[in-house]
């Protein structure tokens, strides 16, 4: 499964129970719609820590790197090891 | 995972731990003022506690988190000033930690190496009266003028407060929503619009001072932004993983103080013609302290080892913070019944232990936040 594909399915199962996959769009801004608040965050990044194996630093993150699908998965591309 | 500490670890216990003694000496009269003075904080100086976990181009040790925490945990063994320990810790993770991990090089070089020596006093403002644990949703803001930003807000239950030159305090950057919307801000004490209020009486941790701050039009330097704009409450998730795990590890320390302590007393108070050890309703209560000190000392340990390594820890911070806290608080109530009428009297230490415990129920994200985070973490 590609880094996508786990990074949409994560995410509406964690914070968009009723909403499938295919119907997440990639630019669709996770923060401004509020889909992920503070813990939300720290829970992404976490699962992001484990599943991708990224040393995540908090000095690292950036507000743009969590705002969709499309900028996540290009975090993890930048930072997997 | 056993840590075997090294010869050189140890050393630095004993050599900042044979401070205890002077640090004991005036606990009864700071405790009585309700905060510590000028010569108890040169001791704690003069120590190096403060100069632990910062890199030696501020004047630093240069000690890792985990040597940095078998430090503490020999400190709280040794020293019975519980709220002075606090004070001394959340100088060291309040603003040197954020400044060493996010400051610029300018606010660095002007401010790390006086928080390292300890020439100022350092505090940070997160708390506010309508919000403690909901931080995210501080209503203190900062506003960018010009090369400036404007602080306007209320904070409370600041530790070191009343005596702190240096704060560091989250305001609002961003009025919608989602959680970048907080920064970091370096206050100094003397800037205009910003007022400390007095010293507020309370029930534990009486030597360390704590009160409140208003923040009216208070103009601070742009370049007193620490991190990035928006990036405030990542910076609070690493300064408070910091403070859990060297404030609570401190308390591991305490707990085995309490512990061997208790052993001692029930080996030797006789009652009905023998040791109260030989009751089983001492000693299982015993058992059960030996155990909260053990979890609690492995949680910390633990979690620390895996945040030395860059992992997120959110879970298992929550856990060892809960852990941790609460058998303080268990142990520090099963001191006083070990202890009965004695372990009642002020005199004895005992009960000034179980008040001291109640804070670390609330203080660093309450209990009931903890298990959220927790529940959340599970998806829940």
């Amino acid at each position: 499964m590609s880094p996508e594909r786990q990074v949409t399915e994560y995410i509406v199962h964690q914070f968009q129970p009723g909403v499938t996959a295919d119907e997440l769009d990639a630019d669709y801004d996770l923060l401004a719609n509020g889909i992920i608040d503070s813990l939300g965050l720290l829970r992404l990044v976490d699962w992001l820590d484990r599943t991708f194996d990224i040393a995540v630093g908090e000095a690292d993150l950036a507000p743009s790197d969590f705002r969709t699908v499309g900028t996540i998965c290009k975090f993890i591309k930048e930072r997997s090891r | 995972m056993p840590i075997e500490w090294t010869e050189e670890q140890q050393r630095w216990r004993r050599d900042i731990g044979r401070w205890c003694d002077q640090w004991n000496a005036g606990r009864e009269l700071r405790e009585r003022n309700g905060t510590f003075g000028v010569p108890d904080w040169d001791l704690v100086r003069r120590s190096n506690v403060l100069r632990m976990p910062f890199d030696a181009a501020w004047g630093g040790l240069g000690l890792d988190l985990l040597t940095t925490m078998f430090v503490l945990e020999g400190l709280g063994t040794g020293c019975h000033d519980t709220g002075l320990l606090f004070s001394a810790v959340t100088h060291v993770v309040s603003t040197g930690i954020p400044l060493q991990r996010f400051g610029s090089a300018e606010l660095r070089q002007t401010h790390l190496k006086k928080v390292c020596e300890g020439s100022v006093i350092g505090a940070h403002a997160i708390t506010e009266p309508t919000g403690g644990s909901d931080a995210t949703n501080m209503r203190t803001t900062a506003v960018r003028e010009n090369d400036s930003y404007v602080l306007n807000g209320q904070k409370s239950f600041i530790t070191n407060g009343p005596v702190a030159d240096l704060f560091v305090v989250y305001a609002r950057t961003d009025t919608g929503p989602g959680p970048f919307g907080l920064s970091a801000f370096l206050v100094e004490r003397d800037t205009p619009g910003f007022t400390v209020g007095p010293a507020l009486p309370k029930m534990g941790l009486l030597s360390s001072p704590l009160c409140e701050l208003e923040l009216r039009d208070c103009r601070v330097p742009a370049a007193n932004l620490i991190g990035r704009p928006g990036t405030g409450f990542l910076i609070i998730d690493h300064v408070m993983t910091w403070e859990i795990l060297c404030s609570f590890i401190v308390t591991v320390g305490r707990m085995q103080q309490r512990l061997d302590r208790c052993i001692a007393h029930a080996r030797e108070r006789v009652q009905f013609g023998q040791p109260i050890a030989s009751f089983q309703s001492i000693s299982h209560r015993i058992v059960e302290m030996k155990i909260g000190l053990e979890n609690s000392r492995r949680w910390l340990y633990e979690t620390a080892y895996r945040f030395g390594r860059h992992h997120r820890v959110t879970e298992e911070l929550a856990i060892a913070k809960l852990i941790a806290s609460e058998s303080n608080l268990a142990s520090a109530l099963a001191a006083v019944q070990i202890f009965g009428g004695r372990g009642y009297l002020t005199e004895s230490g005992v009960e000034g232990e179980l008040r001291d415990a109640v804070a670390g129920t609330i203080y660093s994200g309450t209990s009931e936040i903890q298990r959220e985070r927790i529940a959340r973490m599970l998806g829940l």
